[in-house]
């Protein structure tokens, strides 16, 4: 019982770092129509930058920061330049941005070097906590849970709360009437997509101070992002939510009980799930 | 000179040389063009989906490492001969495409995702089975393929044997692409929705364009562990789905020459690259996305502009 | 009593909020020339996707020569003989117009499904292909890809492959849309001269070219029949004249 709840946490602890990935991923997706592959890229650069920031600085906050607002720029350049070029064409876009993550993996390798980097964190994140009923949890998952759940808050009162967040909804639905509507959905757009740029870089720094950084872990975090977003439906916040507790769930869940298979039990249920509804839980058809 | 004649003339000479090779080329160059061959025939069946159906599946190189496993567990660990596990290698892989042709149930971008995950499922199974797979270490000392009890020793019989499996598929591909069902599936990449209200039951069309691409990908996975003499795990990684498709759009999608050429390239580069340049990956993503920005035909696109083929004389498909 | 080729019951289409199609019924005979008209937003091209297949019906039935086709797939009701052109032209803009055919001709044919020999093996396919697209004045742009074609002529090829699946019923969906006059003759001459065995089902936004040509007239407003009748009973019903001249 004491494992099963330890496994729980872990599994929700993991989904709140999917869920700041999958996010930006899936509403860049339901409102621009792109699909970003490079996002798993911006996690690895961002996670650097944060590392080195915080390796200078001392501050666990500006690594956060830092690592996150530094991607933004990368992000809008990218945008703008890259895949505005490829229209709604999703199979060019895949390669286009799987393209530039081979090339921004290859320069962090270049930069940083092939070792596994640890993001350090401030002391009184640091060990363990005891929580009622006696389990001792690592303190940093326990503040990670507390980020994930700050940010998805935050996200969803912005979402469905807020005019800007009423717009960004209409343009999920149908991005013609937003613009005869006279908003600027460019405007809108690179907001969003700064948003979702910021949210991985971030999520790099955080997910490097316990997962660790190194070459291929951007392909491996995406794939986890990607199977988030299968199940909770292409653009839809709360089904990134929904998926990325599924998907932290399994995880953890099939690592501790059938290890040499964890990958099934978490693929597994997403291959039933595209026989009876391939959009996904909140996915829309069509 | 009419176009067709010349790229007659262009595939015969072509022909000509890949027979030719092995009394010019030494060891090196008859490693690379077994690479070659073995790498378009596993783009070549990518593009079956991408270029006729219009069908992105990033999960080929699941079926390519499915048959290569088994034949090399078959072969190295229960010592088994080539007669059974290269037909086994086959059906494995094969198998595994009936299966994950479910896929075909979703579209466009969730069609992608779905192969994606689908891909990385193997991935992780022959990472993490080690057990069975040999995990990181994979499988090594293959044995020499034996044809008929006869073992193709040296590298230059290999290279024969695959240039006419390669040759014999390729003519079947042909045939395949110029049939009513390959008609249809270039029908369902241009209009699904008209090819319904026509008769058509489209996905069990793609379902079965699917399983035969799979099947095509398994029998290059056979060809390749006998010529690798190992398989480990990164034979099933994402990046050589992605770099097989990446091969059949350089070298032009929707044509048989394509996914070769492509293959050619992309291999020739990768080596050539690798002996004076570390960022090698950096490379290979400028490629990807040169090619997609600004040459999205391909190589056999340019070919077809320079050749004049874009005028209003109707396309047999190649 | 022989059936009627179509028989809709009480038909309804909603999506989200919004009832786009309201219990309607009709009952069209076979050979018969039957028209669909209303204003813009009415429902009609909701109401042919609710018959051919394109859209799930939320409730009724729909009976296509007797057959309840009200929960089969759009390629089963083409192999029961239904037919359909689109309103927004869909062809295959790649292919050739021999290749367009040619998928139209094969498939309700089990051949479609060979891999083994090419399409020009088939001299039957290669006849029924070449008499198709003579038929509607395209017999000599075969090997053309479809891209080069003009608006009008892809209007053309839109018939010719409704046609090619050999249809019992078949249901033009404003035929004539966005064509120049002289077009517009020549589509209509062609509607006009198809055989009674087939049943046409048309939207046309041309009033008097639509009561020209119909046996009987079905007028809809809101996703409801507002009238029905011969062609003179519909433009004598003042109902109908408020909703197309004005007092709405």
């Amino acid at each position: 019982m004491h494992s099963a709840i330890l496994q729980a946490m872990n599994g929700i602890s993991l989904a709140a770092l999917l869920f700041l990935l999958a996010s930006g991923f899936t509403l860049t997706f339901g409102l621009m129509r792109v699909v970003n592959m490079a996002h798993g890229a911006y996690y690895l650069l961002g996670g650097y930058i944060g590392y080195s920031i915080t390796r200078q600085t001392g501050s666990f906050a500006l690594g956060i920061l830092g690592g996150g607002l530094a991607i933004i720029p990368l992000g809008f350049l990218i945008d703008r330049f890259l895949i505005r070029r490829t229209g709604e064409n999703h199979l060019a876009q895949v390669l286009l941005t799987v393209g530039i993550a081979f090339v921004i993996g290859d320069l962090a390798l270049k930069i940083w070097g092939g070792d596994n980097l640890k993001v350090p964190t401030p002391m009184f994140l640091r060990g363990a906590t005891e929580l009622p009923g006696g389990i001792i949890y690592p303190t940093y998952r326990l503040a990670l849970i507390l980020i994930g759940i700050a940010v998805g808050l935050s996200l969803w009162f912005l979402y469905r709360r807020t005019q800007i967040g009423a717009v960004v909804r209409a343009g999920v639905d149908d991005r013609e009437i937003v613009s005869a509507m006279g908003i600027n959905i460019d405007r809108l757009f690179v907001l969003v997509s700064a948003l979702a740029t910021f949210l991985a870089g971030m999520a790099g720094v955080v997910g490097g101070a316990f997962l660790t950084l190194y070459p291929g872990a951007e392909w491996e975090i995406l794939i986890y992002a990607l199977v988030v977003v299968i199940f909770g439906g292409l653009g839809s916040l709360e089904g990134a939510m929904l998926g990325a507790l599924i998907v932290g769930l399994l995880d953890a869940y099939g690592r501790w009980l059938y290890p040499e298979f964890s990958y099934f039990v978490l693929f597994g249920p997403m291959a039933i799930l595209m026989l009876f509804k391939p959009q996904g839980i909140f996915g829309r058809s069509g | 000179m009419q176009a067709n004649q010349v790229r007659s003339v262009a595939a015969l000479i072509g022909l000509a040389a890949a027979l030719a090779a092995p009394l010019a080329a030494g060891p090196f160059w008859m490693a690379l063009l077994t690479q070659i061959l073995i790498f378009g025939l596993l783009a070549l069946s990518v593009d079956m989906l991408l270029g006729h159906a219009g069908l992105f599946s990033v999960c080929h190189a699941a079926f390519f490492a499915v048959s290569a496993y088994t034949v090399a567990i078959l072969q190295v660990r229960y010592g088994q001969p080539t007669v059974i596990a290269a037909p086994a290698g086959l059906l494995a892989g094969t198998l595994l495409a009936i299966v994950y042709g479910a896929a075909v149930r979703t579209r466009g971008v969730y069609f992608i995702l779905t192969t994606i995950a689908m891909g990385y499922i193997i991935w992780g199974a022959v990472y993490r089975w080690a057990s069975f797979t040999g995990g990181d270490n994979g499988i090594t000392n293959v044995p020499a393929p034996a044809i008929g009890g006869v073992p193709l020793q040296s590298p230059v019989a290999y290279y024969y044997f695959v240039l006419a499996v390669v040759i014999a598929c390729a003519m079947g591909y042909g045939v395949l692409v110029r049939s009513p069902f390959g008609l249809s599936l270039r029908g369902i990449k241009g209009s699904e929705s008209r090819m319904q209200s026509l008769g058509y039951r489209t996905t069990a069309h793609l379902y079965a364009a699917f399983v035969l691409s799979g099947a095509m990908a398994s029998l290059a996975g056979v060809l390749y562990v006998y010529y690798n003499k190992f398989v480990n795990p990164v034979t099933a990684s994402f990046n050589i789905s992605i770099e097989v498709a990446l091969m059949a759009i350089v070298g032009g999608s929707g044509t048989i020459l394509g996914p070769f050429i492509g293959a050619g390239v992309f291999l020739g580069m990768r080596n050539w690259v690798s002996s004076f340049f570390e960022l090698h990956a950096a490379v290979i993503g400028l490629v990807f996305i040169v090619t997609i920005l600004w040459a999205p035909t391909g190589i056999m696109g340019i070919v077809r502009r320079l050749s004049g083929q874009n005028d209003s004389a109707g396309s047999k498909s190649e | 009593m022989t059936a009627a080729a179509v028989e809709v019951q009480d038909l309804n289409k909603t999506f989200g909020g919004i009832r786009a199609v309201n219990g309607v019924t009709l009952t069209i005979a076979p050979g018969e020339r039957h028209a669909l008209i209303g204003p813009n937003g009415a429902g009609k091209t909701t109401l042919f996707h609710c018959i051919t297949g394109t859209l799930r019906v939320t409730s009724g039935q729909v009976k296509l020569h007797g057959h309840d086709v009200t929960r089969e797939p759009e390629y089963q009701r083409t192999k029961l003989g239904m037919g359909r052109t689109f309103q927004i032209t869909n062809v295959f803009t790649d292919l050739t117009l021999s290749e367009n055919m040619a998928l139209a001709i094969m498939g309700t044919d089990r051949r479609k499904w060979v891999l083994s020999r090419p399409v020009s093996a088939f001299p039957e396919v290669r006849k029924q292909v070449a008499s198709g697209l003579s038929a509607v004045g395209l017999g000599e742009r075969a090997d053309h890809k479809v891209m080069l074609l003009s608006y009008g002529e892809r209007r053309q090829l839109e018939l010719a492959l409704a046609l090619g699946t050999r249809p019992k019923v078949l249901f033009l969906d404003e035929p004539c849309a966005g064509l120049s006059p002289s077009e517009r003759q020549r589509i209509f001459a062609m509607v006009r001269e198809l055989p009674r065995d087939i049943t046409l089902v048309m939207i046309e936004h041309d009033m008097d070219v639509a009561l020209g040509l119909a046996d009987r007239v079905t007028v809809m407003n809101r996703g409801q029949v507002m009238a029905e009748g011969t062609p003179e009973q519909v433009r004598a019903d003042p109902n109908v004249r408020d909703v197309y001249f004005g007092h709405a």
